[in-house]
Parts: C-alpha cells; structure tokens; sequence
C-alpha cells in the first residue's frame, strides 16, 4: 500500500490513473478537481470518503497537519479531541506543545514572526 | 465589560487559528491596489476570527476602520449616503493634509443583504470597493453561490474556518492567565471540546465556569428553539438581559410572541387594569414598530423592538401574567404546522382555487370540505383549514349531521 501526504485546500495530483473512476471521485462532497491544478479536498469526511474509491487501488491519501509552534507532522488519529474535531485544518498544534507551561508564549510568538515577514512599515 | 470584547485581539498575531487566511488578509492589503478583485470577501461560521482579524489588522496597518453592518445599512441609497464621500475620495481631513486619509471600510454580515429585496445594497459595495479608494473587506457566515455571485466575481474569498479544540484551548487559556482564575486545566480543556470551534462560545462558557455557573447552560444552543421552549424559558427568566438574549437569537418567533404576550396579558386576571393597559400600548408600539420592520425592510428598528420585547415581557412575568403553556385558540396553527407546511398548503389552496376558476375563499369552503367528508385521509387538513378561518363550528355541524355548508 502507497501513502500519499495532501494538505486540505491545496491541489494535488493523485499518484494514480483514475480512468472511470474519476466521476466518482469529483461527486464526494468536499473534493473538487481544477484543470491544470488537481484535486483539492476539503476536509476530513471528504477524504474518507476518496480513500474509499483510492484503497482499491492500493493508495491511500493521508492530511498533513503540522504543529503551529514545532512545525512537526500532527497525527489526528492519535488525538484526544478526534471525536469533537472537524479535522479539516493544516495547521494546529501536536500533544507536547500543548502541555507546554508556556504554549500561549510560543504560540503568540510564531503567529507574529510569520505575519512581520509581510508587514510594511506605515507612514 | 464582555470577555469576548475585553480580550479581542490588539494584532493579527493574538488571532489564534486560520493561519492561513490570515497570511492571505495581510498578503492582500499589501498590494491591494493593484490587487485584481475590488476587495477581500470574509467567509465562516461565528466565532472564528472573521471580526477580530479586521480589527487586529487595521491597527497593524494603521488603518481607521468604518463598519457597516448589513442589517442596519442594506439599500444603495443607505450605503452611499454613509459611504460615498469617501468612495470618491472627497474628505475634508484628505483635503488640509493633502494625503488621503487611510480609511478601512467594513460590511459586516454581508449575507443580510438580499439581491432582490434590498435593491442595490450588493451593487452599491461592489460600486464604492470598485473605485479602490480605500481598502473594502466585508464578512458572511454564509455565501449563496447563486444570490451573490456579483459580490464573489468581483472580491476575492478568503475561508475562515471553525477553530481546532487545541486553539480554542489556547485561547481560553491565554483569558484564564491573564484573568488569574484559578480553574484546573481539565475544565479548560473540557470547554474546548465543547465549544464546538466557536471562539465566542468558548469564552463565554469561560466567564460562566469564573463566576461558578455551570458550563452546559451556555453551551445549550439557544438559537432556534421551539416555540414552546422559548415562551417557557422567557416567561419563567428573571433578568431582562437573558429575555433579551434569547430573543435575540430567536428572531424567527418574535412576532407569535408578541401576539401570545398580547393574549397572555389581556386576560390575565391578577394583573391592575392600568399596567395591563400599560403593557398593551407597548404592544400597539411593537406591533407598528414590526410593521414597519418588514414593510420598509427597516432593520436598524431591530435593536428596539428586542429591547422593548424584552421589557414587555419582564413586566409581565413581574406583574402576573405568566405563560401558563395555554395556546391561544386564533393562533394555534402555528403550533399545529410549521411555517413551512403552511406556506406550501396556502399555495396549494391557491392553485388549486385559481384551476378551478374559484376564490381561495370558495374554494376551500365547498371543495375542501366536501373532499374532506369523502376522503378520511384529508382529515388533518379540514381541521386545519377549520382553526384558520375559523370554520369550526361548520366542521362540527358537518361531523354531527353529514352535511355539508349549505
């Protein structure tokens, strides 16, 4: 079985020829197809249900979520909050940085360092 | 002061979540100028930062922002009065410095604004964000494809979506620092995965669990409830505000309100005759004020008729005239269908009236009741047709002696 890492709202393209099954990937609610771009799936349950048709032909999508502050890989499988979760972000935060004592701190802090890359200074 | 106006994020950076769409905000009001849409559309559910991130990010900018909210302000004439001068530039202050002042413009609840019935209101944005004189950013929770189509062709959409439990915990987390509660991290992290990705809702269930109330009273939706519910939740409130409150988020029942409140203290019997004609001048003031509302779409009357709704109904529940889960008999359909099944059935009436050749009137007295006598499957609507105008004395009779009307 290969993997294949997808960020949710950004195009891909599929590591297979779908053939027939194209119609019925482009119908799953949550995943649409832009010509030239790729595939872009929405959410969670969207990629659930592309999962489905992809298995079988032995590929499997997988979302890649990083952590805000760390920047390491997220898994939401493993996550205590996989029942109340809509799952359908890239960016949050993975188990260790949450526990951290300081994690608002560090959290305020990168948020800042990647918005000052973009600020100009006003007149 | 509210928490959740206490706390509102100073910079961009305190917005915690939708990174991404926040680098596209800041990325477009860099270059919007030469941006090739008009301005910067906001879609999401509540409480995910929509507000909050223009705010943040006009103070990062220095921008001075000017909001409108879509409920007050939704016809062209409306929005260019308020705002044309400074679509086109024309300002007293950009005219002494001689630089143009930088001005911000911000359409809150954009969605409020119906292509069809608000005439012009989309057009009129899309007009005054066009000339790029300023910057227009304008916020929805939801963006019909078809009814705004102009509005999306021409402003470039940015998603915001509901926040992750961590983030809200990071939020709550941040209040509860800055607050010094001594509230344990399990509770914190409990609001987190109740709060379903709604900020706002979070940080009032943070406020309730401070002053020792209990988290599931407010993260009990309070928006759409039943009718019964609310009138029982609100005749049996104490305070104005939670009247006031629930009202608010029950806009759909305001007018069966006002009409069972009408007979609630019309025949009460405990309540002075001078309050119970106190009460009902209110009801006359409501009554014009709701007319007014929906005839000329006059939605900036909103805030007094709540205000005024919530009042009424405080007094009365002070004074006596308590709902006692009794139905007024002329406005029992409403509780006997939904608004829905009704809207279809009258247009059903009027169809089948118009084929027929035959007043609505005529033709549910003759051809509804006769299909009615012949068919036991018609029975629910007779009886609904009976309550609507009244005909229940006909639908005895016709039960009693198998005749018809005539």
């Amino acid at each position: 079985m290969e993997y294949q890492r997808i960020r949710y709202g950004e195009p891909f393209q599929i590591r297979r020829r779908l053939g027939d099954l194209f119609r019925d990937v482009v119908r799953i609610k949550g995943v649409d197809y832009e010509r030239g771009k790729g595939f872009i799936v929405r959410d969670y349950y969207a990629l659930a249900n592309l999962n489905k048709i992809l298995i079988r032909m032995g590929l499997i999508l997988t979302p890649m979520v990083e952590c805000a502050i760390c920047h390491r890989s997220v898994d939401c499988e493993k996550c205590g909050f996989t029942d109340v979760c809509l799952k359908d972000v890239s960016i949050c935060l993975c188990d260790e940085c949450l526990s951290s004592e300081d994690v608002v701190k560090r959290y305020l802090s990168v948020s800042k360092q990647s918005l000052d890359r973009y600020r100009r200074p006003t007149s | 002061m509210n928490w959740t106006e206490k706390y509102r994020p100073k910079t961009l950076s305190e917005v915690i979540g939708n990174e991404d769409s926040k680098e596209k905000l800041v990325k477009w009001l860099v270059n919007w100028r030469s941006s090739d849409k008009y301005g910067v559309l906001l879609t999401g559910p509540p409480g995910t930062g929509k507000t909050a991130s223009v705010y943040a990010l006009a103070r990062d900018f220095g921008y001075h922002v000017i909001e409108l909210n879509a409920s007050d302000y939704r016809t062209a004439e409306k929005i260019m009065e308020r705002l044309g001068f400074i679509a086109y530039g024309n300002t007293l202050e950009s005219y002494i410095s001689g630089r143009p002042k930088r001005i911000l413009i911000f359409f809150d609840e954009i969605d409020g604004i119906d292509p069809k019935e608000d005439r012009g209101g989309l057009d009129a944005v899309i007009k005054i964000a066009s000339k790029k004189s300023v910057p227009v950013i304008a916020s929805a929770n939801f963006i019909d494809p078809v009814k705004h189509k102009a509005l999306i062709d021409n402003f470039e959409v940015i998603e915001y979506r509901r926040l992750t439990p961590k983030q809200i915990y990071i939020i709550i987390k941040r209040i509860s620092e800055l607050e010094g509660l001594d509230i344990e991290d399990d509770m914190l992290l409990e609001i987190s995965r109740r709060s379903r990705g709604d900020a706002r809702l979070a940080i009032n269930m943070l406020y309730a669990v401070s002053v020792g109330g209990d988290i599931n009273v407010v993260s009990n939706p309070l928006e759409n409830m039943p009718l019964d519910m609310l009138l029982r939740r609100i005749s049996s409130s104490s305070s104005q505000l939670e009247i006031k409150t629930l009202l608010d988020s029950n806009s759909n029942h305001w007018e069966d309100v006002l009409y069972i409140y009408f007979d609630i203290i019309s025949r009460s019997p405990v309540m002075k005759l001078e309050r119970r004609v106190e009460l009902l001048e209110h009801i006359s003031i409501l009554d014009v004020i709701l007319g007014r509302m929906k005839k000329e779409r006059a939605f900036f009357l909103m805030k007094y008729f709540t205000a005024i709704l919530s009042w009424l109904v405080f007094q009365s529940n002070r004074w006596g005239a308590v709902y006692d889960g009794r139905i007024p008999e002329y406005r029992l359909y409403v509780f006997v269908l939904n608004r829905d099944v009704r809207t279809e059935l009258d247009e059903l009436l009027s169809k089948y009236g118009r084929r027929l050749h035959e007043s609505r009137r005529k033709f549910i007295f003759d051809s509804v009741l006769a299909a009615s006598l012949t068919n036991p499957e018609y029975e629910n609507l007779l009886k609904w047709v009976a309550k609507m105008y009244g005909l229940e004395e006909i639908l005895r009779r016709v039960k009693q002696y198998g005749v018809s009307k005539n």
